[in-house]
């Protein structure tokens, strides 16, 4: 009997303290880690959406709520101008979600260009949504829905991958679609002159 | 002093992990495609296997022989758990490309073996001696099959061009079966090795594997009670 109790309140013990520990470890870095997920995963389709962007978006995104939940806005500034700003949004894909990072011109609402975050599709098939020749058909063009081709849009969909065009098309959308709710309550400080 | 070399010096060449006692041998051969990511792996196993030697041979005389091992792979897990929040707030892109590996050190068999073999029957400074060896032999082994399968591979050193424009990189060395022939290689370089030396002493060359005790323990698993 006390063997027993001895072994329980050793290994509680040691797992309580584990456990502390990791808490400690992982509120102390959580900050930091959330900076270099954005730099690594959202950073490079920030770049190609934002090619002649002044500042670094990631550093100055700021977090708009939106039915309760937080949309993360990315802006880009040119010669101190708020000049676009990105929002990710998902569809659903053939092997999970995509995640579809979409750029908006401010100053009409239209899209600037589309860049992919995180891709799960089938290698050389439904991956091939990340192709520029499949991006950029989403660039110039104004904000509103679109449809592949075979839906009665323009969007031509890639070969062998109709799924994964679909759910790029579909992430496009809901970004479009809360764009237009967010977009007259962007904060002050972007549109300054003197932004840093 | 003797002793605490002798437990430190014994992981660089002796029971070198990798080649000489072939264990770990998951990392070994899953994360050694550059140079750079074997010793990322490494001083993430040097970390987690001195750490957790030193807190098992701390907590040696409390933890009761029949949970034993439920309390080395808690202490285990949590180091792991700590290296996988560090590496992605500290080296982001070097956690991208060791992804599952990091997780998996915790069944890694050389931080169990180190921890029941020996951490969990010596005192802490011996303990710690052992640790620090077995990491930084087990670095270093992954730090060179990276190196060679890099060099082949890619024709690069921590990504330093090392070849001109004419040089075709062997790519097969950077797939799953190169990972295997190279290991192989070296496995037999070794034993050649350790045969050549011993014929020079006047001893039998070693045909066919060898049951050591010292490097298993296993003998040893059974309860204390």
């Amino acid at each position: 009997m006390r063997e027993a109790l001895r072994m329980i309140l050793v290994l509680s013990l040691i797992c309580g303290l584990s456990g502390l520990t990791l808490a400690a470890v992982r509120q102390a870095t959580g900050p930091r880690i959330e900076e270099q997920v954005l730099t690594y995963v959202q950073g490079p389709a920030l770049n190609q959406i934002f090619a002649n962007a002044d500042n670094n978006p990631v550093l100055d995104r700021v977090a708009i709520d939106l039915d309760g939940e937080a949309v993360t806005v990315f802006p880009a500034m040119v010669d101190g101008q708020l000049a676009g700003v990105a929002i990710e949004a998902f569809g659903r894909g053939y092997g999970g979600d995509i995640g579809v990072m979409v750029g908006f011109a401010t100053a009409d609402g239209s899209i600037t260009g589309i860049g992919i975050t995180t891709l799960k599709e089938t290698p050389g098939l439904g991956s091939r949504v990340v192709e520029p020749e499949f991006r950029e058909q989403f660039g110039s063009r104004p904000g509103q829905d679109m449809a592949l081709q075979s839906q009665g849009g323009d969007i031509a969909a890639i070969a062998g991958a109709t799924l994964s065009s679909a759910a790029t098309v579909a992430a496009v959308n809901e970004a479009i679609r809360m764009y237009s709710r967010i977009k007259d309550r962007f904060p002050k400080r972007w549109s300054d002159q003197d932004t840093p | 002093m003797n002793r605490l070399w002798k437990e430190f010096s014994k992981g660089l060449w002796k029971d070198l992990p990798p080649f000489k006692i072939v264990l770990g041998l998951c990392p070994v051969l899953a994360v050694t495609k550059t140079a750079y990511n074997g010793l990322g792996m490494g001083l993430a196993v040097i970390f987690v296997l001195t750490l957790s030697n030193l807190l098992v041979s701390l907590l040696r005389k409390a933890i009761p022989a029949k949970v034993r091992i439920a309390c080395f792979i808690v202490v285990a897990a949590s180091l792991v758990v700590c290296v996988e929040l560090l590496m992605q707030a500290y080296a982001y892109p070097l956690y991208l490309q060791l992804g599952i590996f990091v997780p998996l050190i915790v069944v890694n068999c050389i931080i169990l073996g180190r921890a029941e073999a020996f951490a969990s029957k010596n005192p802490t400074h011996l303990a710690v001696a052992d640790g620090l060896g077995m990491g930084i032999g087990f670095a270093l082994s992954l730090t060179f099959l990276g190196s060679v399968r890099e060099m082949f591979g890619y024709g690069t050193w921590f990504g330093m061009e090392l070849a001109g424009d004419w040089y075709e990189p062997f790519a097969f060395m950077i797939e799953a079966p190169g990972a295997f022939v190279c290991l192989g290689l070296v496995l037999a370089g070794m034993n050649a090795l350790t045969n050549w030396q011993r014929r020079t002493r006047g001893l039998e060359a070693i045909e066919g594997p060898i049951h050591d005790c010292k490097t298993c323990g296993l003998c040893a698993t059974k309860p204390r009670i």
